[in-house]
């Protein structure tokens, strides 16, 4: 019976917060259970989590295992698996595991389906169940498709992709419980040495109004002149790209749109190249109005752009920012393709 | 000092053709091009540069698929790595990511790798699951997302001049792994370990000629995956593929280039973008 097994959900957190994986990982499992929240554990590993864990359980309603790990202040994937790999294999009926599809889950999971001989189907973003098995969605191919998954297996560790699963706001639950276990565990062969912070500085990119965005598809360093350019088009613009156009140098990377890099927001999201992996476009669904330009018909960034423009940028752009010359910008004189027109 | 980096052989996703069937299923059409996963380059490179930056470092390449797979071998041969390993399977079949590495598990078993690497994932199959897999197999620790990695010796730091076999001294492996909000995790974990590298950690280079003349001469160790046992069942299978649902508009724009540009122009000037 799918509904009378045990799902574990493995909740995020980090800096002392929790994480909004977490509620996506309970929206997630009730999906699962079919909405009741029986059957269900929420486990948090770390060192100080009463407040964490009394959080959690209340809201979303359902119990969470608090397990204390005295000194491990952050994520350790030594800890977690071994930790874990305990704590699970205590559970009957283990159906699910539910994990993060970020830094952590992403890191841990997989082993932990390897001990526990399960199925590890990664970044799931969409689930039905067809004649009592449940088929577990995920993007391959740079997400130009989809796949239907299936478990073999008694049980199954999934990671969630995030932004997909939602907690509905509205939902009304009295508070799960909060049992409270030790964990004792050894550090054996990693060292935490702490956390270098990073971000900060983001160029403006996350106020702007238009987000010009580059991909690998932009071909050389010398054609990103032709994305400022179009980003000039608009007041309050900024020029952004994909992790592969900050890897290649072609922009610095507090540039960079995505799961690593930035989340924007702008009223306009034109992206130039880009494939539309999940690790980019979660950095830019919240774009108001979004056009993209790319050679291959089926590139998935098509699935999330309001204005789909299958071209070459290399040549499109200068063709667009020639007509705009000549039919909008009543204070420039016309110009041939080719010319440099920016600097003013 | 023995580096054996797993690299994957994937179709290019760019010229990959998806014929709609009926329902929404995807059917994949021809996947003729073929080259080194993008992610597994990042590997490769790692793996050459620490050869070339100390004495006495062996890099053992290593991928699974079936025969063409092996061009993923001479390329990274190309690249510098010094011996290529191909665990043949048959046919065109899900190959289940557990299954892999089991597979490269079980060779490296005995071979004494200091450091196993691989990509962050495939581009094809876009899981990450091999990494840590191998490691969880082969009881090794494990750091994914990897942006920067050191080997730290236990002795002296550097002792490649006097020392040509400066390598046989590396303990353990300083990494940063990237975390979200821009920020690093900062580890140091004892070799052998597995580590998973994220893009970006270099700037891979292309074959050289030289190189490649020479993969081509030599042998390549080809074993069939799973050896005479019988392979480990996939946990897991991929049944079908669908198109993925439009989540905007999706309006296309057609016509000549001219003609689309012009549209755009319109669209942007009526919803007051440009002015
Ligand atoms: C853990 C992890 C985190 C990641 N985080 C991020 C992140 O934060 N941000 C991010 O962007 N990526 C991230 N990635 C990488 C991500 O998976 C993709 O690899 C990346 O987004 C692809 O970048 P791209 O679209 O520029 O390149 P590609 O995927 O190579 O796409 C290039 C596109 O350009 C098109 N094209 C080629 N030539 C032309 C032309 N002349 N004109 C028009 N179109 C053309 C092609 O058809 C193709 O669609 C992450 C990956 C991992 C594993």
């Amino acid at each position: 019976m799918v509904n009378k097994t045990h799902t574990a959900v493995i909740a995020a957190h980090a800096d002392g917060r929790v994480l909004s994986e977490t509620w996506d990982l309970v929206a997630f499992a009730l999906q699962l259970n079919g909405g009741r929240p029986e059957n269900i554990e929420i486990l948090v590993l770390g060192d100080n989590i009463d407040r964490l864990a009394e959080e959690i359980a209340g809201k979303s309603g359902i119990d969470v295992r608090a397990i204390f790990c005295t000194g491990l202040t952050g994520y350790s994937s030594e800890v977690y698996l071994s930790v874990l790999a305990r704590e699970l294999e205590k559970q009957a009926d283990l159906a699910y595991v539910c994990a993060p599809h970020n830094s952590q889950g992403m890191d841990y999971a997989p082993a932990l389906a390897a001990r526990f001989g399960a199925a590890c189907i990664s970044g799931v973003n969409g689930i039905f169940l067809e004649e009592g098995t449940f088929f577990f969605q995920k993007d391959i191919y740079g997400g130009k498709i989809k796949a239907n998954m299936v478990s073999h297996t008694a049980t199954t560790v999934l990671t969630i992709q995030s932004g997909v699963f939602k907690l509905d706001p509205e939902r009304q639950a009295s508070p799960g419980g909060v049992v409270r276990t030790d964990a004792r565990f050894a550090i054996d062969r990693t060292r935490f040495l702490g956390v270098r912070k990073g971000g900060g500085d983001c160029a403006g990119i996350a106020e702007a109004r238009v987000v010009v965005a580059a991909g690998r598809g932009i071909g050389e360093l010398e054609n990103m002149e032709i994305i400022h350019r179009l980003a000039e088009l608009f007041p309050k613009s900024a020029v952004a790209g994909t992790r592969i156009v900050c890897d290649q140098g072609w922009l610095p990377y507090n540039r960079q749109v995505g799961v690593t890099g930035m989340t924007v927001a702008p009223d306009l999201y034109v992206a130039c190249g880009i494939s539309g992996a999940s690790q980019h476009v979660m950095g830019m669904r919240g774009a108001g109005f979004v056009v993209a330009i790319n050679t291959d018909r089926q590139a998935a960034m098509f699935n999330e752009a309001d204005i789909c423009i299958v071209e070459d940028i290399t040549t499109f752009i200068p063709l667009l920012l020639e007509i705009y010359q000549q039919q909008y910008n009543d204070n420039a004189v016309p110009q041939a393709p080719g010319n440099d027109t920016s600097g003013g | 000092m023995k580096i054996l980096v797993c690299a994957k052989f994937v179709p290019d996703t760019d010229h990959l053709i998806i014929k709609e069937s009926e329902g929404g299923k995807a059917v994949i059409g021809d996947l003729s091009e073929y080259r080194m996963n993008r992610f597994d380059e990042f590997a490769v490179e790692e793996a050459v540069r620490i050869k070339e930056q100390s004495g006495g470092v062996i890099v053992d390449v290593l991928t699974v698929g079936p025969e063409p797979s092996k061009d993923v071998l001479r390329r990274a041969m190309g690249m510098g790595a010094d011996n290529g390993i191909h665990l043949a399977v048959r046919g065109e079949q899900y190959l289940s990511p557990m299954v892999v590495a089991a597979g490269i598990a079980d060779y490296a078993r005995e071979k004494d790798y200091n450091l196993i690497l691989t990509g962050a994932m495939s581009e094809d199959m876009m899981n990450g699951q091999v990494g840590p897999m191998v490691a969880s197999f082969s009881g090794l620790p494990c750091a994914t997302q990897v942006i920067l990695l050191r080997l730290s010796s236990g002795r002296r730091n550097d002792q490649s001049e006097e020392n040509p076999d400066a390598s046989s001294d590396w303990v353990a492996v300083y990494v940063e792994r990237e975390i979200e909000g821009g920020n690093r995790e900062m580890l140091e974990i004892d070799l052998p370990a597995v580590i998973a590298v994220q893009t970006g950690i270099n700037e891979p280079r292309y074959p050289s000629l030289s190189n490649l003349l020479r993969a081509n001469k030599q042998e390549i160790e080809t074993i069939a995956l799973g050896g005479d046992n019988s392979v480990l069942k996939a946990p897991e299978d991929l049944v079908s593929t669908i198109v993925p649902p439009k989540m905007r508009a999706g309006r296309h724009v057609e016509g000549s280039a001219a003609e689309k540009a012009e549209q755009l122009l319109l669209i942007l000037h009526d919803k007051a973008l440009i002015k």
